[in-house]
């Protein structure tokens, strides 16, 4: 359904100078640097898959999405999505596809919700009789009824994302994009909104790429995984396989005392745990990672706590939070050491 | 194809006026005001003419001819294609234009149809009301092959100011916010609410071959204007409108290719 090879995408960004002087300067010429946000990705999603997909914060989640939608033209590579490319055949590509972008509406802001489905019906193409069936069913799975006749505008955050969910799904699409569908929700609206994706999975289906930082999601509704960091896909699988390959591992985050700047790891635990990278937001913070196969959570912490004065600490077990933290901060300590190489 | 988009475009004016109507209050200040600005334009001619009796060999009604003419083609844009002011600030600056690029429909035609700008009536009212009290005292017989060029020139003025205001509000794919480019160009045509032939030869040759606004009022008018000396030109207006148009949505192609390829 979704084949991906190669796919490169490059944003130029326009550099100058800090102050007046800067701004005056790059009137005349513009440095450009440029910012490789989806480096040399692959993938091959097919029909009827789940999958998930996730990285931190500007590793290039929405800009392979926007490119698999069509929204932006790639660098280099190839996209194909139901055998169309999206961005030489946008309008074709549409019709097949349904998205949500976080906390942008993709509904008529001013109008009441049923009749921004009505437009919809027309934009799409929907059939009545077929148009009646979805609606009522999605009604029936969001709990929309009491919602249709509000404007969007005045709806909450957690009310207008189950609008938004229907409208995606409104024209059965083939392929479902969802971008942090659930950023800001309360559990409740999250569980609705669960149930109603899988539902139209089983229903229709349908084809759904999510992107979350909320793992409870991806367990629940994906078979698979995808993991890109800093623009380069570097774990694609399922679910159970990374589970019982990283199944092991543990990470403890210790509260110190002190700074954390001079932390080294006493030398009985250096051989067999691994200190994942600090965020620059809690300079107390330690993290360490362990395989339980190789020493126990106890003996970690109980060696901490002989050599720093441990303030608070967090045991993570072996939920994908970890795992992930965990892949993380193996791609990035790579790029360390490549640095450290040239 | 066509029927398609003609019936889309209904439904989306029947959701804009049923908004337009929740907010009655809204709608009928927002006319009022457009149609207290026409006035104000109005009342500084007639104070003019009433020191003078011709503007440099114009007379009065003439000039309100011109003016009306303005008014109602320049009420077509402010009508129906509003939202061009509002690409930038509104559309790409908040990610929103990304929706219209995954509908199956043309994105222009989307944008456009988003909105219905009700201020743009009083505007309408005013300049078919002007239009009314000058038609008698122009010199000519009114047929009907003379209203129906009336309307057709009208048109065309309409969307000679739809094709300019598109062609810069397309730079916003390329810049910050286009808006006060478009604004400034889109002041220019206050000129051509007089006989361009007050002005100077450079002003008059721009306001007709590089910013046709002049074809938006004063030539169009001229056509109805016995000796006015533009007759033929003001034949040419529908001809630039849609040339204008030709260029100005090929431009817009362009803007969307250039935002499509760098995202923002
Ligand atoms: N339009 C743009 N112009 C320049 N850089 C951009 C643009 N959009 C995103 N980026 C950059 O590209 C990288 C990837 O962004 P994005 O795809 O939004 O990441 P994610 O969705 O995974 O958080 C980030 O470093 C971001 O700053
Ligand atoms: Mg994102």
């Amino acid at each position: 359904m979704i084949v991906v090879k190669n796919l490169e995408k490059h944003y130029k960004i326009a550099k100058r100078d800090p102050g007046l002087r800067g701004a005056i300067k790059s009137l005349f010429h513009r440095k450009f640097e440029t910012k490789k946000a989806v480096k040399k990705i692959n993938m091959h999603i097919k029909a009827g898959e789940m999958v998930g997909y996730i990285g931190a914060n500007g590793a290039g989640k929405s800009t392979t999405i926007k490119m698999l939608t069509g929204i932006l033209t790639p660098t280099s590579g190839e996209v194909k999505v139901n055998g169309i490319i999206p961005y030489e055949n946008r309008q074709q590509n549409a019709s097949h596809i349904g998205a949500v972008f976080g906390q942008r509406t993709q509904l008529f802001w001013d109008i009441p919700v049923r009749e921004s489905y009505e437009l919809l019906k027309h934009i799409y193409e929907i059939p009545q009789a077929q148009y009646e069936e979805t609606l009522k069913e999605f009604v029936d799975v969001l709990h929309l009824e009491p919602l249709l006749g509000i404007p969007v505008r005045q709806l909450s955050l957690g009310q207008k994302m189950r609008c938004e969910l229907a409208a995606a799904f409104l024209h059965r699409p083939k392929v479902v994009y969802l971008d942090e569908p659930t950023i800001g929700l309360d559990v409740a609206v999250k569980v609705r909104i669960r149930a109603f994706i899988k539902q139209m999975n089983a229903r229709y289906g349908t084809t759904v790429l999510l992107t979350t930082h909320d793992m409870q999601d991806i367990e629940e509704i994906c078979q698979r995984i995808i993991i890109i960091d800093d623009g380069s896909v570097i774990y694609d699988g399922s679910i159970q396989d990374i589970k019982s390959q990283f199944g092991d591992k543990r990470v403890i985050h210790f509260e110190l005392e002190d700074a954390a700047d001079s932390f080294v790891l006493p030398e009985t635990i250096s051989e067999v745990t691994e200190v994942l990278p600090r965020s620059d937001e809690d300079p107390h913070l330690v993290s360490l990672s362990f395989s339980n196969k190789n020493i126990s959570g106890a003996e970690v912490i109980h060696t901490m706590m002989n050599h720093y004065s441990v303030a608070d600490l967090t045991i993570a077990d072996a939920k994908i939070e970890t795992i992930v933290e965990e892949i993380y901060g193996r791609g990035m300590k790579k790029e360390v050491q490549h640095e450290e190489i040239h | 194809m066509l029927s398609r988009y003609t019936k889309l475009y209904y439904l989306f004016c029947k959701q804009n006026l049923k908004v337009m109507l929740e907010y009655r209050m809204d709608f009928l200040l927002g006319v009022l005001s457009v149609m207290l600005q026409q006035f104000a334009g109005i009342f500084f001619v007639k104070i003019v003419f009433d020191h003078i009796h011709a503007l440099n060999g114009w007379t009065f009604y003439e000039i309100l001819f011109i003016y009306g003419i303005a008014a109602t083609g320049r009420s077509i844009h402010h009508i129906f294609f509003d939202n061009l002011w509002t690409l930038g600030w509104q559309y790409i600056r908040p990610g929103k234009f990304d929706r219209l690029l995954i509908r199956p429909i043309n994105p222009l035609f989307h944008f456009i149809a988003d909105r219905l700008q009700q201020d743009g009536f009083g505007q309408l009212f005013i300049g078919i009301i002007v239009i009314g009290t000058a038609m008698p005292h122009l010199g000519i017989s009114w047929g009907i092959l003379e209203f129906f060029i009336l309307v057709v020139m009208i048109i065309a003025s309409g969307f000679i100011f739809v094709a300019i205001n598109l062609f810069f509000a397309t730079l916003s794919f390329w810049m910050v916010d286009s808006l006060p480019i478009v604004w400034t160009i889109f002041n220019l045509s206050d000129f051509a609410r007089y006989p361009l032939t007050i002005y100077h030869k450079g002003i008059r040759h721009f306001l007709t071959w590089i910013v046709p606004y002049g074809f938006t009022a004063f030539y169009p008018a001229a056509y109805f204007i016995k000796g006015s000396g533009f007759e033929r030109l003001a034949l040419l207006t529908p001809v630039v409108a849609i040339f204008s148009c030709i260029i100005a949505y090929w431009f817009w192609n362009r803007g969307l290719k250039a935002f499509t390829s760098t995202g923002s």
